[in-house]
């Protein structure tokens, strides 16, 4: 069985997984269900997570195309597939790489006078998004021979990448028999951070009547801008020293930033509850290391205007080429600057009703009687859930209905149905299995496209190891 | 019961990471993916007045002028791999009543010429400007000797001028590259 375990662990790290952790929220029987909502119904009077193994979460998604889509055996030549696949995309669509790895994790029931839960931890995350820019995608794949007229729109260019780690501390409370809360503080520690997410201007060739020369290519209102904190003092250091740096930077050494976490149970009666979190509420200030480039303005090229000048006694020609580079320079003059700049963090919003039914869990009836007042637990539940989250261009949402199935206190079957930006076809299974306090859960997403990775958009599996006292 | 529910589990899902690939795909099509941009770029233009071809202070016909500019985007080691084909594209609209010679040399930064071309421009007159158009299309070998060049030497010829000459000689070109950009 332990091979087993070793096996099975391997290979799940080594699987991507999906953003939206809709398996793992309000899956009451683990501990990162309290990170997703910091106000979730606590059974257990201890938690702690085996070190760096306790919670892994990876994911790569893209919105519109699949590798299957490019990459499929079919006959047809790739080049064709890719212009097929450009066109397909629209500029909304996106690609994404979001990876959690719990290095800390712990938590503990303060039984005062008012009992309340303390959880807290450290984790690292990795987050980047990047839109598809459709208009430069046709520009590079095509040239602008065949779209004399078209504007690429700058706004096409959106990309974020953050490496940060987060400490964290959280209380939960049950306030009635009815209604429990949590909040959970946070602080950032940004490692690396690279975006460019409101661009604006267009770029245009046209031909115009009693224009100088046959084309006008055209930089309208152009306003681009790329901010980065925590290069430039990597710049030209050995590998071993970046690493340091880094490490550094993830204690607490970075751009610093704060967060917030708030999330409520609302237990309506024994069988029906509403659960609702924010995350991620907050925003880093990147205030050191930091390197800015602005790009603003309006330039027409129309070609070199050659004037014949009479030059007499060896004088030098007209530096048209020079002139030309420092006018586009002077009209369109790129800035950079190290000035401090404030990023929100990526915000998401879960929420869910819970309806729970059949008889109820183990031997004394599902009453947790060392923590007074909590809700008996039955075999089975389902509901409905909602994600969301914040992103440069708006929010992104999914939608889950759910059946979670207990099998005494020992085990935990979730099984989701998700639709997506990504897919509308998303069936996902989690299981939570207890031998003697040491829990391990594991989620599987996507497992339709399991089979044929290619043809997915996104593919997830998470993973934990943590050590629950109930 | 449990147990076996556990293990059934385990073995499903095994199973199908165990199964999890990347089925009817060829990665190996990565290396046939070729990126053509075909780009279009204003070059020269100018408009010569025929007062150009007369010195009234020796009055004297000027046969030749000649004027010459920078085009550092025509070559360089970035470009030369991946140009497979440019072309040239002139619009001479001639209101002069005269023939023009107009060469285009392309000239290293030594002053050694690289690629040369030149064309005839039919005559005009001020009430109807006469249009001539000169395309040159260059393979792969003459790319590789424009690619050398740094500038561009334009040199326009009358055969005969008066100071009673009038007219405009107008010039408007484009360049057409096709890039080609594989592993």
């Amino acid at each position: 069985m332990k091979k087993f375990l070793i096996i099975y662990l391997l290979l799940g790290l080594s699987v991507v997984v999906c953003q939206n952790k809709q398996l793992l929220y309000n899956w009451e029987v683990t501990p990162q269900t309290l990170l997703l909502n910091p106000g979730s119904l606590v059974t257990s009077q201890f938690h702690a997570g085996v070190p760096l193994v306790s919670g892994f979460h990876f994911n790569v998604g893209s919105s519109g195309v699949s590798v299957f889509d490019v990459f499929a055996d079919d006959g047809v030549a790739i080049n064709t597939k890719i212009t097929t696949t450009i066109s397909r995309l629209t500029s909304r669509d996106f690609f994404t790489v979001n990876q959690q790895l719990d290095v800390l994790t712990f938590g503990w029931l303060s039984k005062g006078f008012e009992p309340m839960y303390f959880s807290g931890g450290i984790y690292q995350e990795l987050d980047a998004i990047a839109y598809f820019p459709k208009d430069f995608a046709i520009l590079a794949w095509e040239g602008n021979r065949d779209y004399i007229g078209k504007a690429y729109d700058f706004n096409d260019i959106s990309a974020r990448l953050d490496l940060l780690t987060v400490f964290h501390f959280g209380v939960n409370k049950q306030i009635s028999k009815k209604l429990t809360a949590g909040v959970r503080l946070k602080l950032y520690s940004s490692l690396i951070s690279v975006s460019s997410t409101r661009n604006k201007g267009a770029f245009k060739t046209t031909v115009r009547e009693g224009s100088a020369n046959i084309y006008e290519h055209t930089v309208t209102d152009l306003d681009v801008e790329v901010n980065t904190s925590g290069f430039i003092s990597l710049d030209g250091l050995e590998q071993s020293q970046v690493s340091k740096k880094l490490l550094g930077r993830a204690l607490l050494g970075g751009n610093l930033g704060l967060g917030i976490d708030a999330g409520i149970t609302y237990q309506f009666d024994n069988e029906l509850s509403l659960t609702a979190s924010v995350l991620d509420l907050g925003a880093i200030f990147h205030t050191k290391d930091t390197e800015r480039y602005r790009a603003k303005g309006d330039y027409t090229l129309d070609g070199i205007a050659l004037i014949f000048p009479e030059l007499v006694n060896g004088e030098p020609a007209i530096p048209y080429y020079d002139n030309l580079e420092d006018d586009i320079a002077r009209e369109i003059p790129i800035d950079t600057i190290n000035t401090a700049y404030t990023q929100l963090r990526p915000t998401k919003i879960n929420a869910g009703l819970h309806y729970d039914f059949g008889r109820f869990v183990g031997d004394n009836g599902g009453c947790n009687c060392k923590n007074n007042g909590t809700k008996k637990k039955r075999v089975s539940q389902a509901g409905v859930q909602y994600y969301s989250i914040f992103r440069p261009r708006g929010l992104q949402l999914a939608g889950t209905l759910y059946y979670t199935r207990r099998f005494g206190n020992t085990l935990s079957i979730k099984t989701t149905y998700t639709i997506d930006s990504y897919s509308a076809k998303n069936i996902g299974a989690g299981m939570f299995l207890n031998i003697a306090g040491v829990n391990l859960f594991l989620a599987a997403d996507n497992l339709l496209q399991m089979s044929n990775l290619a043809k997915a958009n996104s593919v997830s599996l998470q993973v934990g190891l943590n050590y629950i006292l109930n | 019961m449990e147990i076996k529910i556990t293990k059934l589990f385990f073995l499903i899902t095994c199973i199908l990471l165990c199964a999890s690939c990347f089925e009817g795909t060829d990665f190996d099509q990565a290396n046939d993916v070729v990126v053509t941009p075909e780009i279009e770029l204003d070059l020269i233009y100018f408009n010569l007045e025929a007062s150009k071809f007369y010195d009234y202070t020796n009055y004297t016909e000027i046969l030749v002028v000649q004027d010459t500019t920078d085009l550092d985007f025509l070559g360089g080691n970035d470009i030369n791999d991946i140009l497979k084909r440019a072309d040239f594209f002139f619009e001479f609209t001639n209101s002069i009543s005269r023939e023009f010679n107009v060469s285009f040399d392309f000239l290293n930064k030594q002053n050694t010429s690289k690629y040369f071309m030149q064309t005839t421009v039919a005559s005009g007159n001020e009430d109807t400007p006469v249009v001539s158009y000169f395309v040159q299309s260059l393979d792969e070998v003459q790319i590789k000797e424009l690619t050398k060049a740094k500038k561009v030497l334009v040199t326009v010829t009358i055969p005969s001028s008066s100071q009673d000459l009038t007219g405009v000689l107008n010039l408007q070109s484009k360049i057409t590259y096709y890039l080609q950009i594989e592993q």
